[in-house]
């Protein structure tokens, strides 16, 4: 049935009770085990990048480094290193998005998950002590869980931050994982 | 069990429940990876990159998947009279929207969906240089594609979110409209079942103009509504938003023939209800 000449009507819209939505996909040790199924043992590799480090990933990536310290995790089955996951956040025009980057030991992308995507509306997003509200903080104590965002149209996000962050972290394991193999 | 990942610029939302729900979702996230890498007018190994590379004559062979889409945008430009089209290469390049496709000619001034033919065995051939971009069709394709896939599976309910562009089986789903306006405001379109919704709007964007070509004018618009259109297929929901907007006169029996229904959010806030509700 179409009722697109039909007349307007107008409808009051059913406000969201909070601004912000949340959806928690995958926590860090579920991404992992996700990316690394065959793995045996998991061992925190996390990273301090030296000026020099920095310098490179930023000719190879075209986006500055940005951050010193990086969260990572190298996989194991037995001694036979599979590869590793770096965890990362980016903050979007409305949305700070956690992901994880599952890489091969040659620093090649093996898959990209992203684990919570909060999202919020207006000047807050840009200001740091609004985004330090979210430190520590899950959908489960303190941020309402958006659970049918799933099911909302017109929500379009940018993943430009997200995907840049990718190229950055395969830059980083260009620079320093397979100095190290 | 749901995932999300960065595919099609935007983030993918996969949500399915059911045994096989695992399998299922991997399997839904590579078709569409698929989907993005023949149709990324960035990637330069695309069917679109290869067509829009191609000099003028010559023929290509592509994908089913191009070609599918290429068809049904062809018949959409048939039906629109032209508004519709994909086509638009150039003029989205001129606006900034996309950048300029590395190693290809330049596209002749006026071309259209007549300049490019759709010859059997999957075959493609410009008449004359055109720059296409199917980034109005392709994603409401890759989404049906995914659907596609997770029904093979033994599953009991599956909903694909592409950045708002969303189709679903199984379980009735409570479908809501973001407001452009208003961000974190919401209309509800109520409880529906085995469909597609997607939605078009200028306002997100903080340019003076949208990823939306007048073929008359040969530039970019600046789009200020909210386009949202309920289809039984994503590609048909995605393409009609744009047709909604771009010939609002032949927009209704379009809609009609595809068994589709449009909402509309203007600077009235003012909507036209729909009425596809299951529990009608």
């Amino acid at each position: 049935m179409n009722q697109f000449n039909s007349q307007l009507v107008a409808l009051s819209a059913l406000a969201v009770s909070s601004q912000v939505f949340a959806v928690q996909y995958l926590s860090a040790e579920e991404a992992r085990h996700a990316m690394f199924a065959e793995a045996t043992a998991f061992k925190d590799i996390s990273l301090n990048l030296n000026a020099t480090q920095m310098n490179e990933v930023q000719k190879i990536a075209g986006v500055p480094a940005r951050s010193v310290v990086w969260r990572v995790v190298a996989a194991y089955k037995g001694d036979a290193l599979l590869g590793y996951m770096v965890l990362d956040d980016v903050i979007g025009k409305y949305e700070l998005i956690s992901y994880a980057v599952g890489l091969n030991p040659d620093a090649s992308v093996r898959q990209v998950e992203i684990l919570n995507y909060r999202e919020s509306h207006g000047a807050e997003i840009k200001n740091a002590a609004w985004r330090r509200q979210f430190v520590n903080k899950t959908a489960q104590n303190g941020l309402r869980a958006g659970e049918d965002i799933a099911t909302i149209s017109g929500a379009t996000l940018s993943c430009t931050h997200v995907t840049d962050g990718v190229r950055r972290i395969a830059a980083i394991a260009q620079v320093v994982f397979r100095k190290v193999d | 069990m749901r995932r999300a990942r960065p595919l099609l610029g935007t983030l993918v939302d996969i949500q399915a429940s059911g045994t096989d729900a695992a399998p299922a979702i991997e399997a839904a996230f590579a078709v569409i990876a698929e989907v993005h890498r023949l149709m990324s007018f960035h990637e330069p190994d695309s069917d679109v990159s290869r067509i829009n590379c191609s000099p003028a004559g010559v023929s290509l062979t592509v994908s089913a998947h191009t070609c599918a889409v290429l068809r049904f945008a062809r018949q959409l430009s048939g039906m629109s009279r032209g508004r519709f089209d994909v086509c638009i290469g150039a003029e989205m390049v001129r606006a900034g929207l996309l950048p300029t496709p590395v190693g290809a000619v330049q596209p002749t001034l006026r071309a259209s969906y007549l300049d490019l033919e759709l010859l059997p065995g999957r075959q493609v051939k410009a008449v004359k240089s055109v720059w296409i971009d199917v980034g109005g069709v392709a994603k409401g394709y890759a989404v049906d594609c995914a659907i596609q896939v997770l029904r093979n599976y033994c599953l009991d309910s599956a909903v694909v979110n592409a950045g708002g562009d969303l189709r679903f089986f199984g379980v009735p789903q409570a479908v809501q409209i973001r407001d452009p306006s208003q961000p974190g405001s919401l209309y509800s379109l109520g409880m529906l079942e085995d469909c597609a919704v997607a939605s078009s709007s200028g306002r997100y964007s903080e340019r003076n103009i949208d990823a939306l070509v007048d073929k008359d004018k040969h530039a970019c618009l600046r789009w200020n509504q909210s386009i949202s259109v309920i289809a039984p297929e994503c590609m048909i929901a995605d393409a009609l938003t744009k047709v909604v907007r771009l010939c609002p006169e032949q927009a209704p029996k379009i809609l009609e023939h595809f068994s589709a229904e449009a909402v509309c959010i203007g600077t009235e806030q003012h909507i036209n209800q729909p009425d596809r509700r299951t529990n009608n």
